[in-house]
């Protein structure tokens, strides 16, 4: 309370701090100058590269490279993986967090350290895994064969590989939040004869929205861009298993440059629009944590 | 409703919360739960709710077991230690949160709702709020939304938790005035939880006081603060001096040496004179005086070297002029005797 009248001591503290840890201006300049010429030798430029490659031979090579039926295949079997490893992530990641961040049980932490496992693996053994399991000489191959089921070198191995690879984003963003929100909103919900349903619908969903969105985000943009694992078990049969990323190695080792670029532009403009929709969903979620913070700071 | 909680017991791993407490709310009554922390008292509050449930024990409402019986079912009013307000929602739409969640057979209309929430917010006299969020009310506010929000499903029962905890000195003043006032005009039976014997002392009809997970007296703010069942609840609703003594014959004497039983006197009843008034009185030396309040706080030290608080009338200092380093003479007017126990020891 006192703070109110008084000068903020914390401002006045800043202010010195700030003079006194700064360097001499020629110290400052440089370090820019290095920090910008590496951004933009790491990042604008091969940016740049993409996409001006990819319309070198002008706007109908381009557009003819992107209809062409392989890349259509290519784009839509993306697409198909995606779609459906994301949404599924999506419900597995929100009643991980919900189990982790409003109960306790045992092996909690070893439920953690499980779901972060895909980050620690290498994505190509993340694919052999599942040639080793579905593959013919695998665990269940002569199983699946006799009832000509077709994982490996087909649809349902790509989808399962992005999903292992894409498995923690969602989690490992939801988790910390869910902890920090504690359960007395939920109590308060039960207390007023709200279901278990209703609860989660109206009061913990609402309360995690832009974590999960942002998490959503990272998910997608990793599970369209997803090469190593995907490409141990695709098989790379043009038009039916592969995704965008394979297509555009495959294009690119044929030296057709051109369409290969204009493949990869696609991809470039998912992580632009990934990143900028990740800036706003960022943006919101931390006006949402510095107003979770206000409140309980408020509360103590 | 009548709330009943019989022979309770609960335990989180090693810790005993509950220690076989029984404990009976007739119908109408506005009952402080009060104790230290750890004493139990929230543990209690939430089996009621169904926010817990005991080991062994149950749980009746009008005579009715409800120990089955979720949080969801019960249809109690619980006023959360730090609101629980959804923060996603606004004034409006947290008060009439219990109303929409329900069944449909069972909801009011979009109408009905609206008339409650807003009699709801003249009650907590906060109308001209309804379409702010959670983090722009002030704490006093947030107490009332969160007040309105369990009084809005009209709940059997009205159980909060530390309900004043959280708020500066003159708001909790405010607020448990209106809170007596509230419970006068709709006579809800209402439950509090706090630590501070105070805030119980002034607001509840009856105060529960607990201790290690067992109740140590039931009874009026009257005969709790006057007529303590034990040294502890003596201890803990108010400023005590403690001396070893003895009782003989009616008589109690102050000794310098452990005895069997504990001497406990309230600094307000005893008194300071220049001449010993041929009755009991003992010597000590004066150390510090506060004139500051109502009361003047004097520190004494006893012939026995022990420390001694006196609270002193401001005319009775005045008339007395003490000075620091002063002998006196100091007369308890009103004593307490218990035997001891290590409660009482460690509540020093």
């Amino acid at each position: 309370m006192a703070s109110i009248t008084l000068p903020n001591p914390g401002v006045l503290a800043a202010s010195r701090a700030v003079q006194a840890t700064t360097e001499q201006p020629w110290v400052r300049w440089s370090l820019i100058a290095i920090a910008v010429a590496f951004l933009g030798v790491f990042l604008f430029l091969p940016l740049a590269i993409v996409f001006s490659s990819a319309l070198e031979r002008g706007v109908s090579v381009y557009v003819g490279a992107l209809r062409e039926p392989d890349a259509m295949a290519a784009i839509k079997l993306t697409l198909i993986a995606a779609g459906i490893s994301v949404p599924l992530n999506m419900i597995f990641g929100i009643t991980a967090a919900w189990a982790i961040g409003k109960f306790d049980f045992l092996g909690k932490s070893l439920l953690i350290t499980l779901i972060d496992l895909p980050f620690s693996v290498s994505p190509v053994v993340s694919g052999l895994i599942y040639v080793l399991i579905f593959g013919l000489q695998g665990l269940l191959g002569p199983w699946l064969a006799a009832h000509d089921l077709k994982i490996i070198f087909a649809v349902p191995g790509i989808v399962l590989a992005t999903m292992f690879v894409t498995f923690p984003f969602v989690a490992r963003e939801l988790i910390p939040l869910v902890e920090a929100q504690g359960t007395e909103e939920e109590e308060a919900a039960l207390t007023l004869g709200a279901s278990g349903w209703q609860t989660f619908w109206r009061v913990t969903l609402p309360n995690v929205k832009w974590g999960l969105l942002y998490g959503v985000i990272l998910c997608n943009a990793r599970a369209m861009g997803e090469f190593g694992a995907v490409s141990v078990v695709s098989g790379h049969i043009r038009g039916r298993t592969n995704t965008m990323p394979l297509h555009i190695e495959i294009l690119y080792n044929e030296y057709q440059f051109a369409p290969a670029f204009a493949v990869a532009s696609l991809l470039a403009l998912l992580a632009l629009a990934t990143l900028l929709a990740k800036t706003v969903v960022e943006w919101k979620a931390r006006q949402q944590s510095t107003e979770l913070q206000r409140m309980s700071g408020e509360a103590l | 409703m009548s709330i009943e909680a019989v022979n309770i017991t609960k335990r989180f791993g090693q810790f005993t919360a509950l220690d076989n407490v029984s404990l009976e709310i007739p119908s109408g009554e506005l009952v402080a739960l009060l104790g230290p922390s750890g004493s139990g008292k929230t543990t209690l509050l939430r089996i009621i709710a169904g926010l817990e449930f005991p080991d062994i024990g149950t749980v009746r409402f009008d005579g009715r077991d409800i120990s089955d019986r979720s949080a969801q079912e019960r249809r109690v009013g619980f006023v959360f230690q730090h609101y629980a307000l959804f923060r996603h929602m606004t004034v409006f739409e947290n008060i009439a949160f219990g109303l929409q969640v329900r069944p449909r057979e069972f909801r009011p209309s979009r109408n009905q709702i609206r008339t409650k929430v807003h009699n709801l917010l003249k009650l907590i006299q906060l109308e001209n709020l309804a379409d702010r969020y959670p983090s722009q009310l002030s704490g006093g506010q947030r107490q009332r939304v969160a007040l309105a929000r369990a009084l809005a499903v009209e709940p059997s029962v009205l159980l909060l938790d530390e309900p004043f905890g959280a708020l500066d000195a003159k708001v909790r003043m405010e607020l448990r005035r209106w809170l007596r006032q509230l419970h006068d005009e709709i006579h809800i039976t209402s439950v509090f939880v706090t630590h501070d014997q105070e805030e119980a002392l002034e607001v509840a009809d009856r105060v529960v006081v607990m201790n290690e997970g067992r109740i140590e007296q039931v009874g009026s703010p009257d005969d709790v603060y006057n007529r303590p069942a034990s040294a502890f609840v003596y201890n803990f609703l108010g400023n005590v001096n403690l001396f070893h003594g003895r009782v003989e014959e009616d008589k109690t004497y102050i000794h310098e040496v452990e005895t069997g039983h504990v001497v406990y006197v309230r600094p307000h009843l005893l008194d300071i004179a220049r001449l010993p008034n041929g009755g009991s009185h003992f010597r000590a030396r004066i150390k510090h005086i506060n004139a500051a309040g109502p009361l003047v706080k004097v520190e004494a030290i006893a012939e026995w070297g022990d420390p001694v608080r006196v609270e002193l009338p401001q005319e009775r200092f005045r008339s007395l002029q003490l000075m620091k380093n002063e002998e006196v003479f100091i007369i308890p007017k009103d004593v307490q005797v218990f035997p001891v126990r290590n409660e009482a020891a460690r509540a020093k």
